[in-house]
């Protein structure tokens, strides 16, 4: 799970809303990635839906950052040639991204009370409600 | 289906109206001026109801009959019938009708006004469904192509000519038995008996063309079946302590989905509620129902296999497979959604919210978790099939649940499919810039999806919508197959896909035999009538005075073939100048024989087809 490792060093670092937006961002599109790989060759539907419900929230909190207006128009750390996603199982999968759409979504929050009122604060607000819906159906809880 | 009004509530109340009731007085007495009022109503929303076969709902492009067809020249002869029938009801003598009018005294006349009621309620509740358009009506809900496919409009005239029969009849009576002591009122008399004749009239044109094109019994069905267009109300979360009351929940929630969809649809591409947000709710959960569906019909072909069903159980076999198809073909649609994004987001549109309510009954019903939710997902292990239908009679509510509910799916995945192509044409799908590659330079996090994008997507969305169609149609060969109560979707579907000349069918298995119709009362013939006055109960003299009623009739049918040019002819009302000639006149058109209208008929009334459209192509469902 590298690619949601380096997802989750650079949420970490990120300092200032812009950069907290434009890791945020990133670390959605690479959920999406990693579920994306391993869709690709399950044979489980009932994993596979499962996911399903997961990448629709991701989806739904990257399209939330992308209208924030503090979102750099272009990627802080863009990479030189689409990383292929490591193909895990899916119980790691679970554990990777459940972990990552938390830390998310504390990082997300805390931009939140920096942005100030507008349309930053409530790209925040909302890709921080994703985040958690993530972790919720990855830990089994309704949302 | 759910518990709100349908078209057939009223028309059996029609029909309940007309039928002996113990302890009660004969229905064929009467005022002869109160029941010619009556009657006027009744003939007047009898009309109102051909007209609507005939020429209101042609707003829809379907396969018409031949302009020859039996059915085309019924609803001819069936309008030609009831203008005369009012003629006669509206002469001077005869008010014309006021609405409320005055409780009415005679036996029958009241009971022609509860018929009038009821079957002008139930076309307001047919009317439910259309609102008026620009040019033509406009459909308000799924409901509407079915009201007017050629099927549903033969059923419909069949049911006005089963209903005219018995009001000829006790009309009749009527009009040539009258009252000792009371006013003779020969003129008005007459007049009511000439209206009933044309009543029986009708009834032999539309029995005419059943015998050539018969209105299958699941088509009656299908007609008594329409519902009022109204949203159900959303099903108690309390009710899914026992499997009826989940399967209800499904089944109620699958037609509130059809209806919240189809509503969306008439949004125009530009309306906020359309957002990317709202189409990934629609599509994860429809794959989630759809694998639902999948598990409960893979149950279901278990439990068949064991008990009161097993015939139907490779139908059910089929079923799972199809909604493991449209599961899929859901699935790819909702991954390919990730790739854009629209320019408003967050909002659910009421059928996105109604999606995911059938996601969770449906999922409620196919797992033993009594406590499942969508967070529990789709691994969980599945209600085994002895506790999904513990009796063999149990087993048609569950296929009718999850027919219910596939069918929902397949009407949402044709309306999101619609909404979605209405949005990529007004250029409201974007992607995010991040996601291109290094050939696009765009100073932004978000640009126009380009057409290779949109183009995949509703491919995607074009793939579940036939697969969730197949998968509907699918199912519901297995509701047939064990009879549940669902299986007149089936029916309705089919209506609206295949309309047209039926052949002349020689298997009479399926054809609707009309409840009604061997209530209508004594079919004795005059000199029967005259028989029992006389106070006669020997058989071997009743059943002489049979035998002549019948060769007067054949005689005076007969008699119509060898009728002198319209020139010469008699006018009808010569023949009903004497209670006796109007009697015979009376039991040849009882006959049923369409051949006895001629006595009638004057060469202007010749039969007239109908005009009919031209045919349509079927549009893209």
């Amino acid at each position: 799970m590298t690619l949601l490792i380096t997802a989750r060093d650079r949420l970490q670092r990120a300092r200032g809303l812009a950069s907290v937006l434009d890791a945020a961002c990133d670390a959605f599109e690479d959920i999406l990635a990693v579920i994306g790989a391993y869709e690709e060759t399950t044979t489980s539907a009932g994993t596979a839906i499962a996911f399903l419900l997961v990448a629709t929230q991701a989806a739904n909190g990257r399209d939330a950052v992308l209208f924030a207006p503090s979102l750099p128009p272009r990627s802080l750390h863009p990479r030189q040639a689409p990383v292929p996603p490591e193909r895990g199982s899916a119980g790691k999968i679970k554990a990777s991204v459940a972990g990552l759409s938390l830390l998310l979504a504390s990082q997300l929050a805390g931009a939140a009370t920096t942005a100030g009122a507008g349309a930053d604060q409530a790209a925040c607000h909302d890709a921080a409600r994703c985040a958690r819906t993530v972790h919720d159906l990855l830990a089994g809880a309704d949302r | 289906m759910t518990g709100g009004a349908r078209f057939g509530d009223f028309l059996d109340a029609a029909h309940r109206s007309l039928a002996p009731r113990a302890g009660e007085p004969s229905p064929a007495r009467g005022d002869v001026e109160e029941v010619s009022r009556s009657l006027l109503r009744v003939v007047t929303i009898l009309g109102r109801y051909t007209q609507d076969t005939a020429t209101a709902f042609r707003d829809v492009p379907h396969l018409t009959p031949a302009p020859t067809s039996p059915w085309s020249q019924a609803r001819a002869q069936a309008r030609d019938a009831l203008t005369n029938a009012a003629g006669f009801l509206l002469h001077p003598a005869v008010s014309r009708p006021v609405w409320p009018g005055a409780p009415s005294a005679s036996p029958l006349a009241r009971r022609l006004d509860d018929v009038a009621a009821c079957l002008a309620a139930g076309r307001d509740l047919l009317h439910t469904h259309f609102a008026p358009g620009p040019q033509d009506r406009v459909h308000r809900s799924p409901w509407a192509r079915t009201i007017t496919s050629e099927r549903l409009n033969r059923a419909l005239l069949a049911e006005v000519g089963a209903l005219a029969q018995p009001i000829a009849h006790y009309g009749a009576n009527v009009a040539l038995a009258p009252v000792p002591g009371a006013p003779a009122h020969a003129g008005r008399r007459r007049a009511l008996n000439a209206a009933c004749q044309w009543l029986w009239v009708l009834g032999a044109s539309v029995d005419a063309a059943g015998r050539q094109q018969p209105v299958a019994a699941a088509d009656r069905d299908l007609l008594a079946a329409i519902p009022v267009n109204a949203l159900p109300g959303r099903p108690a979360p309390s009710a899914t302590g026992t499997i009826p009351g989940l399967c209800d929940g499904v089944s109620t929630t699958a037609e509130r989905l059809r209806h919240l969809a189809w509503r969306s649809a008439q949004q125009p591409p530009w309306t906020p509620a359309l957002t990317v947000t709202s189409l990934r709710q629609a599509a994860e959960t429809s794959a989630l129902t759809s694998h639902h569906c999948a598990l409960l019909a893979e149950s279901l072909a278990a439990r068949a296999s064991q008990g009161a069903f097993p015939a139907a159980s490779p139908d059910l076999v089929a079923a799972a497979q199809a909604a493991r198809r449209a599961a899929g073909a859901w699935f790819q649609a909702a991954r390919a959604l990730r790739q854009v994004t629209t320019d408003t987001r967050g909002q659910v549109t009421p059928a996105a919210a109604e999606a995911r309510d059938l996601a969770w009954w449906t999922g409620r019903l196919a797992y033993a978790d009594p406590a499942w939710t969508l967070a529990s997902g789709p691994s969980c292990p599945p209600r085994a099939p002895q506790a999904l239908a513990p009796e063999p009679e149990d087993l048609p509510r569950v296929v009718a649940a999850i027919h219910h509910a596939a069918d929902g799916v397949a009407l949402l995945a044709g309306t999101e499919h619609h909404q979605l192509r209405a949005a990529a044409q007004a250029g409201r799908l974007l992607v995010p810039t991040r996601t291109l590659d290094g050939d696009y330079d765009i100073p932004r996090p978000y640009a126009p999806a380009p057409s290779q994008v949109t183009g995949a997507l509703l491919a995607r969305y074009r793939n579940a919508a036939q697969a969730s169609r197949q998968a509907a149609a699918t199912i519901g060969r297995a509701a047939c197959a064990t009879g549940a109560p669902s299986r007149i979707l089936a029916t309705a579907r089919e209506a609206t896909r295949t309309t047209g000349p039926a052949s002349p069918a020689t298997d009479r298995r399926d054809e609707a035999t009309h409840p009604g119709r061997d209530k209508a009362g004594d079919t004795a013939g005059p000199l029967q009538h005259a028989l029992r006055g006389l106070g006669i109960t020997s058989p071997a003299l009743l059943a002489r005075g049979a035998d002549l009623d019948k060769a007067s009739q054949r005689l005076l049918i007969e008699a119509a073939d060898e009728l002198s040019p319209a020139h010469s002819r008699p006018p009808a009302t010569t023949l009903n100048k004497t209670a006796a000639s109007a009697a015979l006149l009376n039991h040849a058109l009882a006959s049923g024989d369409p051949q006895a209208a001629q006595l009638l008929r004057q060469p202007a009334q010749a039969d007239r087809a109908d005009p009919e459209p031209e045919w349509e192509p079927e549009p893209e469902p």
